[in-house]
């Protein structure tokens, strides 16, 4: 099956600007999610605000370290203590937090699921996507780390795939025998995409550990 | 419909450190378990009797120990073994080693998903999925896309769950853990009993006696901790697992119940139950006997489950003795002749919701 992605986009946000950020597109810190999930909900939101339109959603996101400020909270400050862990920094529930929160405030989300994959598996999103597919209409696909060091800035990254073809969007297609694709990971194929989205017309084609997807700019 | 067997299952849990032990032990009189102090003293949880040590060696102790057993029940050449992709669902992965080591003994899911694959002595491609309690079927999901897809024939599933302070104290926070005893679908239900499993399934493209005729995923964001009363989310999950069977609900001989013995949560699932189902067919909770193994309770149940069918009984429902009118049924064991579709409920945090068809192809 063909599908069809939208609107993708690469967040970055400096650990002291997070809080301000999230201000700005909620108008308050999210009440009872952690660090990660409303890190998910930033980069989701934008990338459904850029592609418009409505309908059930499936969200499907990887990440490497997962809900590090969450674990912290709910090890060093709780369970050392001797205290129970507060339900909203508490691990278990972090990872699939932000797929509901997002059903609460804006799209109606059918399935959700947070992935951890090797480097170069980055493929499996786009393949469990289409298969999400034959059950609703759209599925956002993402990728976010929360930054590990002061440094660093947090990442959100998130493309959106759809059944439907319309203007603008980018037609993805799996390659079993690519040429001249490029390697990409699963930190960098959502960027890598959104850097090319818009700036040739020539098809972008990315490999990973099994296969590679082409994409290429529709009409 | 999907074109996908269970080929062989392993499990272990607190019935026992493999299967055949654990249907044994399931056929026996119930057991309380113990207030294990690994966890929080206060809370009684059901551990693997496998002994205590270091948290990392004893997790790959268990590990090792239930790919014994899968691998003799699979008898696949060892290339087909050795080629298998494993995808490992988890709410806690090896968050457990933290009681011990501190923050130097944390590893990322990934990390500790390819040691589980290790220990099973398989080298294919290694995913880790989190959806909360769901996370085994999350991970069977995963699995029946490769082989829809032709990327693979086989796939090694695991559910895991292993003691862990965190866990616990989370479940306490969110006062949703008994302090005596799970009792699901009973009167004088007060909470959950957590547990650790490890529950293994290898899903087959080539037939076997029981055929996944298909999984439907739902979400019921009405809170983030617990089902809408009402139970919406679950029966539409539950008829889209029959839809995408093509199956009546009067085909329905048995309902795997979520049911772990939390008052609300277990009262939401029946009113599903009861909207889809006149009469209500038979049903069991298994929460009983192993706990509730959160991301390993899909695997771990289903590979419960379906060694006792294999052995001609419905388990009964440890834990419960006194029917609630509220629930307007109750679950029985006994004889499993005539069993041959089974749907198989699971919930979790974040309003992820599944249910599964089975169906026994002789």
């Amino acid at each position: 099956m063909t599908v069809y992605l939208l609107a993708p986009a690469a967040l970055r946000i400096a650990p002291d600007d997070f809080s301000a950020r999230v201000r700005s597109r909620f108008a308050s810190e999210l009440r009872r999610a952690g660090r990660f999930a409303q890190l998910c909900l930033l980069g989701a939101q934008a990338c459904l605000d850029a592609a418009g339109g409505d309908g059930p959603l499936g969200v499907l996101w990887a990440t490497g370290g997962g809900a590090l400020d969450a674990t912290r909270a709910a090890l060093d400050e709780s369970l050392k203590l001797g205290e129970p862990a507060m339900p909203f920094t508490f691990i278990a529930t972090q990872p699939h937090l932000a797929g509901a929160l997002l059903a609460q405030r804006s799209h109606p989300v059918t399935r959700a699921a947070c992935l951890s994959l090797a480097p170069d598996a980055w493929p499996s999103l786009p393949h469990l996507a289409q298969r999400w597919l034959a059950d609703c209409e759209r599925v956002l696909v993402g990728w976010v780390e929360e930054s590990a060091s002061g440094g660093a800035a947090h990442r959100s990254d998130w493309c959106l795939l759809q059944k439907k073809m319309m203007p603008g969007a980018v037609r993805c297609e799996q390659v079993r025998s690519p040429e001249n694709a490029a390697a990409a990971t699963a930190e960098d194929w959502i960027p890598r995409v959104a850097a090319w989205h818009g700036s040739t017309n020539a098809p972008l084609v990315l490999r990973g550990s099994g296969d590679a997807w082409r994409f290429t700019l529709n009409g | 419909m999907t074109g996908a067997f269970v080929r062989a299952c392993a499990l272990a849990s607190a019935l026992g450190p493999d299967l055949e032990a654990a249907v044994e032990r399931l056929a026996g009189a119930p057991a309380v378990p113990a207030r294990n102090t690994k966890t929080g003293g206060a809370w009684p949880y059901f551990a693997i009797p496998v002994a205590e040590g270091d948290w990392r060696r004893r997790a790959e102790a268990i590990a090792r120990s239930v790919a014994e057993d899968l691998r003799r029940k699979a008898a696949l050449a060892p290339a087909q073994w050795a080629a298998l992709p494993c995808i490992v669902g988890s709410s806690s992965f090896s968050v457990g080693a933290w009681d011990e080591g501190g923050w130097a003994a944390l590893e990322p899911s990934f990390d500790f998903s390819l040691r589980l694959a290790k220990a099973f002595g398989v080298s294919g491609p290694v995913t880790a999925v989190s959806t909360t309690c769901t996370s085994g079927f999350a991970a069977l999901d995963i699995a029946l896309g490769l082989i829809a897809q032709g990327e693979a024939r086989e796939v090694l599933v695991l559910g895991v769950e292993l003691r862990n302070r965190l866990t616990v104290a989370g479940f306490a926070g969110l006062q949703l853990l008994s302090a005596t005893a799970a009792r699901p679908c009973d009167r004088g239900r007060d909470g959950l009993v957590l547990g650790e499993a490890l529950g293994a399934v290898l899903v087959s493209a080539v037939p076997a006696p029981w055929r996944i005729a298909s999984l439907a995923s739902g979400m019921d964001a009405a809170s983030v901790t617990g089902p809408s009363p009402d139970g919406t989310a679950t029966a539409k999950t539950m008829r889209a697992a029959m839809a995408g069977a093509r199956w009546e609900s009067a085909a329905v001989d048995l309902i795997k119940l979520q049911s772990g013995g939390g008052p609300l949560a277990d009262l939401a699932e029946a009113n599903a139950v009861r909207e889809l189902f006149s009469p209500v067919p038979r049903s069991v909770s298994l929460k009983g006997a192993l706990g509730h193994t959160l991301g390993a309770s899909g695997p771990a149940e289903l590979a419960l489950l379906l060694a006792s069918l294999a052995r001609g009984r419905v388990p009964a429902t440890w834990g419960f003795s006194k029917p609630d009118d509220a629930l307007g049924f109750a679950p029985s064991g006994g004889n499993a002749q005539g069993v041959r579709r089974v749907l198989f409920n699971l919930s979790g945090f974040g309003g992820s919701v599944m249910s599964l068809a089975l169906e026994n192809a002789g």
